[in-house]
């Protein structure tokens, strides 16, 4: 009897630690940014879901297309439907880990060093990538931000002739997320 | 008789220039949908609206994305960041804590929302832009009733 009972703590502790293991997400920001000497567009989106495993360090990204707010509704148009083709690609992802999340002390507030690396999913297309970043531990909360490029060509978007000028080849992608733990 | 036919086509040459550079510029510089005076192209109940989804995220999203939706539902709660906020139609649990369509109020709205009551039916009309796997999102919400 003492065995079944010290059997069904020890699952309930196990099962305890596992649920506050995650800090996610669903308001995480993405920004992208495309710079040329002829005009600079930037893109933002406030409704990004993340989710870190403190424990494995996988670390996960859901981004809806249709989210990111442009200045100009038209350039948002030309995203949407010729860029990106968000109807048929609604969402990006990243699936992947933080290979140095040993490193990190989820109990002590610091910056600490982060190294990611996983599959990045754009309009079907999917690249491995591996990026630097850093997570702030804050009082039980993980900020997380990394600053890295992509080439619009590795993900197969096509930027016609006419604007080829007004569009970066290599966009830069900005990702603050402020992820709370799990209850 | 010539002098004055090169007048004719050089004035009407200008006025095609200048017709161009405007609708250029209005076309490059048109402004965002205002979708709390759109029309809704659908009108929802927020519980078969996020069923509809979870079992056919493709038909829905095909259906939906981009469309203005009128979602009526129980407000389960608003949440309220630096940044923005949210009314929660909060449907089920899941891996990562509850599932449910996520509303982002227009920020000339978001006093109202916050005023609302929990538990309230309420109907609020927004751009939805996807499924992410866990929720539904609209964005540029405003409070219909």
């Amino acid at each position: 009897m003492k065995i079944l009972s010290t059997l069904i703590l020890l699952v309930a502790l196990a099962l305890g630690s596992a649920q506050a293991q995650k800090f996610i997400t669903k308001s995480g920001n993405i920004r992208f940014f495309s710079s040329t000497p002829i005009e600079d567009i930037l893109a933002h989106n406030r409704q990004v879901n993340s989710a870190l495993d403190q424990q494995t360090g996988d670390f996960v990204f859901r981004v809806l297309m249709k989210s990111f707010q442009f200045e100009k509704a038209l350039m948002q148009e030309h995203f949407n439907e010729n860029y990106v083709e968000s109807d048929k690609f609604p969402n990006a992802t990243f699936t992947g880990k933080v290979t140095n999340i040993k490193d990190i002390d989820f109990a002590k507030n610091g910056v600490y060093n982060a190294i990611v690396e996983g599959d990045l999913t754009i309009k079907g297309v999917t690249k491995k990538i591996s990026e630097k970043g850093t997570f702030e531990v804050k009082d039980g909360k993980v900020i997380g931000k990394s600053t890295f490029n992509v080439l619009v060509e590795d993900y197969g978007i096509k930027i016609p002739g006419a604007v080829a000028k007004n569009i970066a080849k290599s966009i830069q992608i900005d990702v603050d997320v402020n992820l709370e733990k799990l209850e | 008789m010539k002098k004055k036919w090169l007048i004719i086509i050089g004035g009407l040459a200008a006025a095609g220039i200048v017709l161009a550079l405007l609708v250029y510029f209005f076309v490059y510089n048109k402004p965002h949908k205002d979708y709390s005076k759109a029309k809704p192209d659908f009108e929802v109940e927020a519980i078969a609206f996020f069923e509809e989804f979870r079992t056919n995220a493709a038909a829905s999203s095909a259906r939906y994305n981009g469309k203005v939706i009128a979602i009526t539902g129980q407000l389960s709660s608003v949440e309220v960041t630096d940044e923005q906020v949210v009314a929660l139609f909060e449907i089920d649990e899941g891996m990562f804590g509850s599932e449910g369509v996520r509303c982002v109020l227009i920020p000339e709205k978001a006093e109202t929302l916050i005023s609302i009551p929990p538990g309230s039916t309420i109907t609020i009309k927004g751009h939805c832009t996807g499924y992410n796997e866990t929720d539904v999102i609209l964005e540029h919400c405003s409070i219909a009733i």
